[in-house]
């Protein structure tokens, strides 16, 4: 898989999902206030059975979690999955953050034969396309925190 | 409790494959036909009919049960068309099942049927604040095996299962296959075949996956008091039952891009809960099943679907392929039709399929692949968003 190209200006292919500064990469969730459930994505919630569902709060999952399980993807989805190039194999992982919650993700900077389950990841980004307008249209990825 | 006995006086099916020169009702009026004739039944004496809604086709895909019956002629009665994935002909079954059960109706029609698109099903809107669908395929890439993957790579993990475990799923259910003249598939693989087709999603290969198929299956249910009007072999429908998802089920569904991390619930959660309810009302355990129609999309499914419905424990599902108690002759025939890996997906036909299988075992007309002496059977659906199907058989 190859690396992210040079750093033009990044924009998420979809919103509410992710957001990034000079402290890192994090995934956007929400919690419950009552149930303690945490949400991804954070505007589809998904409460334990009875919760008044209130006091829900926007926050950021670590930037780190355990990888959980991982694929290596041989054939190019369709359509609206979109990418200015090849990407084929590629490796989705899911990755358990402490929050409690697992989430799928892209793998990148990591070979196959380095994915071993437990192995500390990393949120970060991926571009999937550069739009018209010549801005990198990212995506939310993960990548072994120890290179 | 069951408030009327009911049976299966008829069945009928168009052969699973790729059709593309026919349509939709072509299939549907191909299956009910047979159905009709199977049950010695005259069309006007259906007084309701319950179909699956099939959603690549349109308005005429949604209203599949209206254009269904004007083929045949109109006559009234109540027609409702019901979506629910994977186990879509299961929630029609049921539909029928309860029009009977509640004394509003003797006979009833279900009916699926899907002719699935070329290549990876995939999104249905673009909205993703409402369809998470869309995020799955536009974030991530993710079309269903990978789902299954995933999941397959975990029990590896923790169970210790290996790649010949999965080849020998493909191995077993190419041999039904090949003497079901329904089947789409009827080549025979050896272990080292599958382990030398394509890598689909590491660790699933191209013979792990099952397909997307075209097909039409139709059952016609009465009660049972009127059975024998029209046929001397009713098959009782001991359970028809509907599953959802519960909360804290660990399983990333398809669709969803998160699960919670601890497991407060069981893997595949809403095929547990429509299991469990099969069981209850109709008082029949996993050891009394004699017969099992389960969703293998992926050799990861037959065997962790053994676990969920409790037919072993947790992890011995390979032990139990391997000492051949899943074969036709073992302790339980697991798919003796050749199951979804010689069939294909048909969305809204495929779990009316599994029962008109298990109906035809039960009552003795599957030659080659027949199972000896069977008295009970059960099919079990998969589902995508957490919803699922079981029925269960009897003589």
């Amino acid at each position: 898989m190859e690396e992210d190209g040079k750093e033009g200006k990044k924009v998420p292919a979809l919103p509410d999902l992710f957001t990034w500064s000079e402290d890192g990469v994090h995934l956007m969730s929400a919690r419950c206030g009552s149930c303690g459930a945490f949400f991804f994505p954070m505007y589809h919630e998904q409460h334990k059975p009875g919760c008044s569902r209130q006091g829900i709060e926007k926050v950021l999952l670590s930037k780190e979690g355990k990888l959980a399980s991982y694929t290596i993807q041989y054939y190019m989805p369709p359509p609206p999955f979109k990418t200015d190039r090849e990407i084929t194999p590629y490796i989705v992982g899911l990755v358990e953050f402490p929050e409690g919650i697992q989430i799928a993700g892209i793998v990148v900077e990591c070979k196959s034969d380095q994915l071993k389950i437990g192995m500390v990841m990393k949120t970060t980004t991926f571009k999937l396309y550069h739009d018209q307008g010549g801005e990198e249209i990212v995506t939310w990825a993960f990548q072994p925190a120890k290179a | 409790m069951i408030a009327r006995e009911i049976a299966i006086i008829g069945v009928g099916m168009h052969p699973w494959g790729k059709f593309p020169q026919k349509s939709f009702i072509d299939l549907g009026v191909d299956a009910i036909s047979k159905a009709l004739a199977d049950a010695n039944i005259e069309w006007n004496e259906i007084e309701t009919i319950c179909s699956g809604i099939y959603i690549w086709g349109g308005n005429a895909g949604h209203l599949s049960g209206q254009y269904l019956a004007s083929v045949f002629g109109e006559t009234g009665v109540p027609i409702v068309n019901v979506y629910n994935a994977c186990a879509t002909g299961a929630s029609a079954l049921r539909l029928a099942y309860l029009s009977i059960a509640s004394g509003q109706v003797d006979v009833a029609l279900a009916i699926g049927v899907d002719l699935s698109p070329e290549g990876f099903l995939t999104a249905k809107s673009d909205n993703p604040r409402q369809d998470r669908d869309v995020l799955r395929w536009r974030m991530v890439g993710m079309p269903n095996p990978i789902y299954w993957a995933l999941e397959c790579r975990k029990r590896m993990q923790k169970h210790g299962t290996t790649e010949e475990d999965l080849a020998r799923v493909k191995v077993l259910l190419s041999q039904y296959g090949a003497q079901n003249p329904n089947a789409r598939y009827k080549k025979v693989y050896t272990v080292e075949e599958v382990l030398t087709s394509k890598m689909v999603c590491d660790p699933l290969r191209l013979y792990e996956v099952c397909a997307t198929s075209d097909g039409a299956a139709a059952l016609i249910l009465c009660a049972a008091n009127k059975a024998r009007q029209y046929t001397s072999r009713p098959i009782t429908v001991a359970a028809s039952t509907i599953g959802s998802a519960i909360y804290g089920d660990p399983t990333l569904r398809i669709s969803a891009l998160s699960a919670p991390s601890k497991a407060e619930a069981p893997l595949l959660s809403e095929s547990y809960s429509s299991s469990q309810q099969a069981y209850r009302i109709s008082g029949i355990g996993p050891e009394d099943i004699d017969i099992l129609e389960l969703p293998d999309n992926s050799s990861w499914h037959y065997l962790q679907y053994l676990e969920t419905c409790g037919f072993c424990g947790d992890g011995e599902a390979e032990r139990m392929l391997q000492d051949g108690e899943t074969r036709i002759g073992g302790r339980i025939a697991v798919c003796p039709s050749g199951g979804f890996s010689s069939f294909g997906e048909a969305i809204g036909a495929q779990a009316l399929w599994q029962v008109v299988e298990v109906a035809m075992q039960l009552r003795g007309e599957c030659g080659p692949r027949q199972v000896q002496k069977a008295k009970v059977g059960m099919a079990q659906t998969y589902g995508l968003m957490g919803n699922s199907g079981t029925t269960i058989l009897r003589v």
